[in-house]
């Protein structure tokens, strides 16, 4: 400590960055939370009914089948893949699900719709993961065939099923849709995995450095496979619910977009296309904005257009904080 | 003969490290001037004053009348010079034709490419360095020597007045390098080109240069006719002797006993001769070897990283070699190469870094925080990691304190492993880290049943470092000496052609 090449060894460069770099790293993470608030008290002050418990409930059963698939999403990206092929796989779960709800009974039908989502999340695990191919290709090329196995499984829309899975779709609880309750503790499973668990910690490694993951003995490719699972399972899981909430399944348009919804979401939740980064509870924000966009924007009767636009426009301005946060840490 | 390019007094620091410390230097027309040194003597950074790269600090390179006080890379090649990287500048799926003309395309008045008069001028060119394939062959199709031989057409397309070759053969079969030389060669005494030849084979700079120029700490040591020089001088030349006394003096005992802990039977590492090996317990052994000579794939081949061939025993346990989780299950971890790359998550925290191996073990199975940055305080105390600050990213910490991350994340009570395997341990790390690392391992070694194999290009390292050492040249090795080995003999053997050839003895070197 005494001479003085020691201490300018030390680099004061480690010591300042964090300091002043954090600061502006804290306020770019707080856009996203403070455009949601400021975004909510306009819609309450232009519509009385927004912010009311019945409206906000309403919103939340609507992003609930989102807000399922999102966390799985999530996760996935976090490691640095994505999944484009969740839509369809919705449907082929649903559709199989209905078909089975009318012949088989809801039990069986159940199993049969989760099944078909493993097995979806298994194919791409297994090109993705274990054989490394292009996640956007493959997930592409099951998007298209998903849909056509759909519409192959059941022309038009399927209807009429037993009592149950109608009275299930509009279920509640305490006042509190079966969806919602389900979204919730989808949403707390996932943060338990992020935060308690060994493997959210890998998830996060693999989307930093896959090479170094490899290469300090984590299974990359197990991880990969798991997560394409976790998703296909989700995926089947959004499907079904949709299908409860309709009471029918129309195999050309359930889940129909739903994959460029769930990248959207996590996108807004601030994950990096790259991955590894991000966190379960802005994925829940982003979830959120987008719901209350839809309603807000339909209680204001401008048309739902405006709300595709301003989807739009929030997701630019997640790249943009995206491109700055970047900026940011190079520079500080 | 005439001068094509002088140097004045050419200077260049990267913040307090001075690596070029006024250069003085002509090459003429005519003649292949070759350009010695051991690593970090300054060379790359005075081939980049060359091609524009890189602008000095101060001094002058003169070509012609032009005086230059640093150029861009286009000016570079206005004037005249041409540089050829170790690394091909190809593109695979373009013909020979077409990469010769990249971005200098003969265009017709109408805008077109004029594809036929480009393939007929590159046939030319093709034929005048001896190539026997056609320009309309996709680059993707051909050998290594023959992709050599298009970046040498496409350098001398333009009639340069230098040419810089940087490793040309590194990458070539002995027959294919021999044809390279002759070429070399060939371009200085007929076509009057003033030719620079920058390599570490210290056998072709006898046989191709007409001069040698030594390059040492940033400065010139000395220039010759390759005529007066024999190998003996050459060996002196590139190795620093003066390091490696202080270095042996200060060397500890060695903690390591007579039983084997690692044994490597019949490994071959894809596709390579498969070579025997063992490292007893509590012994350092470094791997020493040129760019080249499977220093690398051995050590990647035994963590599991690469196929492999062969058999590896832990104290007689089998050791899977299919991946890296196999290996370190069975006892084997590797500290890569390239930190940056390969071994540290940039963006996450130093207790991240250092604990991402080791959740699974530290988790029951939720994590425990209490416990995890118990266990980090442990190690950042044990390895002197400044500053130690649980959440500081990795990013942030200079090069040594980065590879004590990486060297960390085997040591203190999560130290599972029972042989440490790194690759350059202290590549871009300071002085003073550089031996808290070496204290480090040979404080892991000490410990029951642990052992260290490393590799390194550097001999002082070697040196400093191994209770033993294996020399490697074309994946076989050449011979393994004593950690009392003098630098030159060391450097010597690495510069044999192998066994077959090697004019050493591996056993009963007498001890300095």
């Amino acid at each position: 400590m005494s001479s003085a090449p020691a201490a300018a060894a030390a680099p004061p460069r480690t010591a300042a960055r964090p300091e002043r770099g954090s600061r502006y790293l804290l306020a770019i993470d707080a856009v996203m939370p403070i455009a949601t608030v400021v975004l909510m008290i306009f819609f309450a002050v232009s519509r009385s009914v927004f912010l009311t418990v019945d409206n906000l409930l309403v919103v939340a059963m609507q992003v609930a089948p989102l807000m399922i698939l999102a966390t799985g999403a999530a996760l996935l990206l976090m490691a640095g893949y994505v999944d484009l092929s969740v839509g369809s796989v919705m449907a082929v779960s649903g559709v199989s699900a209905a078909l089975t709800f009318q012949s088989q009974g809801v039990l069986l039908g159940v199993v049969v719709g989760l099944l078909v989502g493993l097995v979806a999340g298994a194919l791409n695990g297994t090109l993705i993961g274990i054989f490394q191919l292009s996640p956007i290709v493959v997930t592409l090329g099951m998007l298209a065939a998903g849909r056509g196995l759909a519409q192959f499984l059941a022309p038009g829309s399927i209807f009429g099923f037993p009592e149950s899975v109608s009275s299930f779709g509009a279920g509640k609880l305490f006042g509190v849709s079966y969806l919602v309750i389900l979204a919730v503790a989808a949403v707390g499973i996932a943060m338990i995995v992020m935060n308690r668990l060994p493997f959210g910690r890998h998830v996060i490694a693999v989307g930093v450095n896959a090479r170094a993951a490899f290469l300090s003995g984590i299974s990359v490719r197990r991880l990969v496979f798991v997560l394409y699972l976790v998703v296909g399972l989700l995926a089947s899981v959004a499907g079904l619910l949709t299908v409860a909430r309709l009471d029918s399944a129309p195999s050309g348009t359930l889940g129909a977009g739903f994959e460029i919804s769930v990248l959207t979401a996590v996108l807004l939740g601030g994950i990096p296309f790259t991955g590894g980064r991000g966190a379960i509870w802005r994925v829940v924000l982003g979830v959120w904005l987008m719901g209350i966009l839809a309603n807000g924007i339909t209680l204001l009767n401008v048309g739902p257009e405006v709300s595709g636009i301003l989807t739009g426009a929030v997701l630019v301005l997640a790249a943009a904080l995206e491109g700055l946060r970047f900026w940011v840490r190079k520079k500080f | 003969m005439t001068t094509a390019l002088s140097m004045r007094g050419l200077r260049k620091s990267y913040g307090p490290n001075e690596v070029l410390r006024g250069v003085d230097l002509d090459f003429v027309g005519g003649e292949v001037h070759a350009l010695l040194g051991p690593n970090g003597a300054g060379k790359s950074t005075l081939l980049g004053c060359l091609s524009g790269a890189v602008r000095p600090d101060s001094g002058v390179v003169v070509i012609g009348d032009d005086t230059h006080e640093g150029f861009t890379p286009q000016q570079a090649f206005d004037a005249g010079t041409a540089i050829i990287y170790q690394h091909f500048q190809l593109i695979d799926d373009l013909s020979v034709a077409d990469n010769l003309y990249l971005g200098g395309e003969l265009k017709s008045r109408s805008g077109t490419t004029r594809i036929g008069e480009q393939v007929a001028t590159a046939n030319r060119v093709l034929r005048s360095v001896g190539a026997d394939f056609d320009a309309t062959q996709l680059v993707g199709t051909l050998s290594v020597g023959q992709r050599q031989l298009v970046e040498i057409a496409k350098a001398i397309r333009h009639r340069p007045s230098l040419l810089i070759l940087d490793e040309p053969t590194a990458a070539l079969s002995a027959d294919e390098a021999q044809l390279l030389l002759g070429l070399v060669q060939r371009l200085a005494h007929d076509d009057g080109i003033a030719v620079v030849y920058v390599t570490h084979l210290l056998r072709e700079v006898l046989q191709v240069s007409d001069r040698v120029t030594v390059l040492r700490d940033g400065e010139v040591l000395w220039t010759h006719d390759t005529a007066e020089l024999g190998m003996d001088d050459l060996i002196a030349a590139i190795s620093t002797t003066a390091g490696q006394a202080a270095s042996a003096d200060s060397r500890p005992a060695s903690s390591s006993s007579d039983r084997v802990l690692l044994d490597v039977r019949d490994f071959s590492v894809a596709g390579s001769p498969p070579i025997d090996l063992s490292v007893h317990d509590g012994e350092i052994v470094g791997i020493f070897g040129l760019l080249g000579s499977g220093r690398t794939n051995l050590v990647e081949g035994l963590a599991g990283v690469r196929p492999t061939a062969g058999t590896v025993t832990l104290s007689g346990r089998e050791v899977s070699t299919r991946s890296p989780s196999h290996a370190r299950a069975d006892g084997v971890v590797l500290v890569a190469s390239d930190r940056k790359e390969q071994s540290l998550f940039g963006s996450m925290s130093a207790m991240e870094n250092l604990l991402m191996p080791h959740y699974s073990v530290l988790s029951t199975p939720w994590r425990k925080r209490s416990r995890e940055s118990q266990i980090f305080d442990g190690i950042a105390e044990m390895v002197h990691l400044r500053p130690a600050r649980a959440t500081l990213e990795a990013d942030s910490f200079s090069g040594g304190n980065a590879q004590k991350l990486a060297v960390g994340r085997w040591l203190g009570q999560l130290g599972t492993a029972s042989v440490m395997l790194l690759d350059e341990p202290t590549q871009g790390v300071d002085v003073g880290a550089r031996e808290e690392i070496y204290h480090l391992l040979r404080t892991f070694a000490r410990l029951e049943s642990k052992a260290v194999l490393f590799v390194s290009s550097d001999p002082e390292e070697v040196l400093a470092l191994a209770d033993r050492i294996v020399v490697l040249v074309d994946s076989v090795v050449a011979g393994v000496l004593p950690a009392t080995v003098d630098e030159q003999e060391l450097v010597a053997l690495a510069h044999s052609d192998g066994p077959a050839g090697a004019a050493f003895p591996t056993e009963g070197l007498s001890h300095v």
